[in-house]
């Protein structure tokens, strides 16, 4: 007996009365989307014209890539472009190497009560937000009264107290290390929980094999968490031009630093709400930042692929 | 569950201990800047006395509806307690009650959310040509002439609330018809401790070798003070308050507080005080002044909070900045009983300049610098009928002297002074906002100055006042130096030409003007302190690099633009 066939588009209406729960739960998540997804992608529109509010659409008047040629001509976006790439880049090599090796460490810890303390307690920073991780940094590094300070001229490593907050050269490495201190815990739970997925027999083998500790991690540890580090490795490239925004903006507004301290999103800010740009060009510096974010996710997706991880998307 | 217990202790005690470390910072002074130490029964029974207030003044005939307005201020504020007496009063005798929402974070890209949403609420007080050009106000001059104390206070200036495209939207608020004289400096100045002068024998310093000798000199006998370390000179940068950074080399030319611009009042074209020889003399000085420790690097990366502590301490001997910005150190020394660690403006100028800090306030306005009702509002009618009542003379003196007998009293013919319990509450920034009309007055047309039969408006206003709440220290000095109130230091008030202040001037969004500007800001912002800090052998070189980096930018657009405004303006006059 022969299998009746259906035309393609009989089967999908034939799946969709079969599927209509399913159907009427996405609904809701189509509309959400579509309202605050993908509605406000008309107001990049904006990018095209010489936008004044107050106007309607039709009065606006259009011009171009105009807006683009002033960001590609404006030294400052060179500028804010090295700052975010420059600052993207620590953290991500920082707060990777820093949560995987915590995740390891934390892994050969043998008493649990010690090794669940130490995780909550390295994790708790995460929920700290930021203007209040900026206010602690700022007094633990301040030249009148901050504990750095203090201990540095005690210990006489220095002979002045040094102006952490007022020195550009420091200021990548403060902004890398306080997301270390505010996120190591956080990302290195992920690790632990794909640590736990690895087979105990693995470890047994090694041990026979005469693997000592660092052995094990090495051979064993590492290479079964290796699918999970890329896959956070694309997510958090696609990153890559979000540097940040709050300890930046909140850190780094003094006019010593303000060179290396701003990031992309801070000049869309100031640009797109100041007076110096106007809505139009801030739309038109955020639509270059999301294109490139955009390229990126896919070139590393693509990279994923070639060095034979499972693909993202 | 004791595992629970144990994690809990640890995570207390491993956050005190964060605490700890972080909180040994200046003493917390500011504690009591923000005390707002409103007790609610203060509120009652101050309410149940006010009720038979305003007993003469006629309620607005829809008083029985009650609406509500809000209001968006420019500045950082508290919102008056729900419980004021004042307040609570006039809302039920005009129906009207006024939300107030205080600026919070930066003025330029707040102004930028409202406009991109819309989102307008009644009535805007910004200073901001932005809402202008977005089309946010009605126009008022059909309106303001229908009510007779508006019309009154603003008929005056018709011409100049006239906006480009015809319409008045703006009603100022700093305007006074019939201006009193100024007792202390509200504006900017080189600001220095009394003590200082106290010391060195009364002089007054006129040039800034003078002054940071003096300021060297007491530094030198006293290293600390209470037990603080002396701080020679402090330097706010904080934000859009760089002002303190950046504008000093204009008044040391003999400008007022013009903006980003010197005008030649010979020939009033603008040019760039920031690259001048004064500039770069003065922040030469500021160089030689830090290396020898009269002033420290972490002035440049303080907050505003951290600065006003540091001189609410008292250990601040001088620095430069604008009276209104330090009211909050100064009440806190105030009530300290410090009065010779509080300040006074003296006029330093360039050898051979006139100093020309204050500005003669003879009845002018800037056109710019008021609020607006915006088209969003619910009912712009009820809202100027209840800016107009409050124009009334009688709400006007309740709201800023109070009672008679219980919060005033008469001196002579035209004189009020205030009673000691209500100049106490005065001095309390928390109480004043939560008892008083304070708040509501200030933020609302009203009348400043003297009223034509002589009369201050305000307990700022009067001179008897003024004399009659001097401290004994502060009184003992002024006749020392014989004089009668402190801004008799400086140079009498100058009457601007009309194009002053150029900081008020609209510059239109996103033109080559504004991004001239916005961008020489931006330089001077990052250079001044490296210039301040450098080493003196480098400083030269790095001025150089400076003002090469000033013209690279181009600056032209927002000169012409500012130049074709004054043109404009004179032309006017």
């Amino acid at each position: 007996m022969a299998i009746k066939e259906l035309s393609p588009r009989k089967e999908f209406y034939k799946n969709l009365v079969k599927q209509k729960e399913l159907v009427l739960i996405s609904i809701p998540f189509f509309i959400y989307f579509f309202i605050f997804s993908y509605l406000p992608l008309w107001g990049l529109t904006m990018a095209f014209q010489n936008y004044k509010p107050g106007k309607t659409f039709f009065e606006q008047e259009w011009i171009g890539f105009k807006h683009f040629e002033n960001l590609f001509t404006d030294p400052d976006f060179y500028r804010v472009m090295r700052n975010t790439l420059g600052m993207s880049i620590i953290n991500l090599v920082l707060s990777f190497v820093t949560a995987i090796a915590f995740a390891l460490l934390l892994n050969e810890l043998k008493g649990r009560i010690f090794k669940r303390v130490v995780q909550t307690v390295s994790y708790m920073p995460h929920f700290l937000s930021w203007i209040i991780v900026c206010g602690l940094v700022s007094n633990i590094l301040a030249m009148d009264g901050g504990i750095i300070n203090d201990i540095l001229v005690a210990t006489g490593l220095v002979s002045e107290k040094v102006h952490f907050m007022g020195e550009p050269n420091y200021f990548w490495w403060i902004v890398g290390f306080t997301n270390v201190w505010k996120s190591m815990g956080w990302n290195s739970i992920i690790y632990l929980a794909a640590i736990t997925s690895i087979d105990p027999a693995l470890y047994e083998a090694a041990s026979i094999d005469g693997y000592g500790r660092f052995g094990r991690m090495w051979h064993i540890t590492l290479p079964g968490i290796k699918s999970t580090i890329i896959v956070l490795l694309i997510m958090n490239a696609g990153w890559i031009l979000n540097a940040g925004f709050e300890i930046q903006y909140i850190l780094g507004s003094n006019g010593l630093v303000l060179d290396v301290s701003e990031t992309i999103d801070i000049f869309v800010l100031k640009r797109g709400f100041g007076r110096a740009g106007g809505f139009a060009f801030g739309t038109a510096a955020g639509m270059f930042k999301t294109v490139v974010s955009s390229i990126i996710l896919v070139l590393c997706n693509k990279i994923a692929g070639w060095v034979g991880e499972e693909k993202l998307i | 569950m004791k595992f629970f217990i144990k994690t809990i202790a640890w995570i207390i005690l491993l956050s005190l201990l964060l605490l700890s470390a972080t909180s040994c910072g200046i003493d917390g002074k500011m504690d009591k800047a923000i005390e707002t130490g409103l007790d609610i029964l203060d509120a009652e029974s101050e309410y149940n006395s006010n009720l038979k207030l305003f007993a003469g003044v006629e309620p607005l005939p829809d008083a029985g509806e009650p609406v509500t307005f809000n209001v968006f201020i420019r500045d950082p504020g508290a919102v008056p307690s729900k419980d004021n007496p004042v307040i609570r009063r006039i809302a039920e005798l005009t129906g009207v009650t006024i939300e107030f929402e205080f600026l919070v974070g930066d003025l330029d890209q707040k102004v930028g959310v409202i406009i991109a949403g819309e989102d307008y609420p009644d009535a805007i007080f910004a200073c901001e040509q932005r809402f202008i050009d977005a089309g946010a106000f009605i126009p008022l001059e059909d309106k303001l002439p229908k009510y007779k104390n508006l019309h009154d206070l603003y008929s005056p200036h018709y011409e100049k609330m006239t906006t480009y495209d015809g319409h008045q939207y703006i009603m100022e608020l700093y305007l006074s018809n019939n201006p009193s004289p100024m007792f202390v400096n509200d504006g900017p100045g080189f600001y220095i401790q009394k003590a200082v002068l106290e010391e060195a024998g009364l002089v007054v310093p006129r040039t800034l070798d003078e002054y940071f000798d003096l300021i060297e000199q007491y530094m030198a006998k006293h290293p600390t003070i209470d037990g603080v370390r002396t701080i020679g000179f402090e330097i706010l940068s904080d934000g859009w308050r760089d002002f303190c950074l950046r504008n000093p080399p204009q008044h040391l030319m003999g400008a007022g507080n013009d903006g980003d611009v010197f005008v030649d009042l010979n020939t009033y074209t603008a040019s760039l005080y920031q690259v001048s020889d004064t500039a770069k003399n003065y922040y030469r000085k500021l160089n030689e002044e830090y290396n020898k420790g009269v002033i420290r690097a972490d002035t440049f990366t303080q907050s505003y909070d951290q600065y006003i502590s540091k001189l609410a301490s008292g250990a601040v001997l001088g620095f430069f900045d604008q009276g209104w910005n330090i009211l909050q150190a100064e009440n806190i020394l105030k009530s300290d009983k410090k009065y010779e660690r509080m300040y006074v403006a003296v006029p330093i100028a360039n050898p051979g300049v006139k100093d020309s800090y204050l500005d003669f306030r003879a009845g002018t306005i800037t056109g710019n610098n008021g609020i607006g009702i915006t088209k969003n509002c619910k009912n712009p009618d009820r809202l100027l009928a209840f800016y107009d009542w409050l124009l009334q003379r009688e709400v006007q003196d309740f709201i800023q002297w109070g009672e008679e007998g219980k919060d005033w009293v008469r001196v002579g013919q035209t004189g009020r002074v205030l009673t000691s319990a209500r100049r106490e509450l005065n001095n309390d920034d928390g109480k004043k906002r939560d008892l008083t009309g304070i708040t509501l007055w200030n933020y609302s047309p009203k009348m400043q100055g003297l009223y034509e039969d002589g009369m201050p408006c305000g307990p700022t206003d009067s001179e008897d006042e003024y004399v009659a709440s001097l401290s004994d220290y502060d009184r003992r000095l002024l006749e020392m130096y014989g004089i009668k109130y402190p801004t008799q230091l400086l140079s009498e008030p100058v009457k601007r030409p009309a194009y002053y202040p150029v900081w008020s001037m609209p510059i239109v969004e996103g033109s080559a003007a504004a991004l001239a500007n916005s961008k020489m800001v931006h330089t001077c912002r990052k250079y001044y302190p490296r210039l301040i800090l450098a080493n003196p052998n480098d400083y030269d070189l790095l001025w150089d690099s400076f003002v090469a980096e000033i013209w690279k930018n181009d600056p032209q657009p927002y000169l012409d633009e500012v130049n074709r405004q004054i043109a404009e303006a004179m032309e006017l006059e």
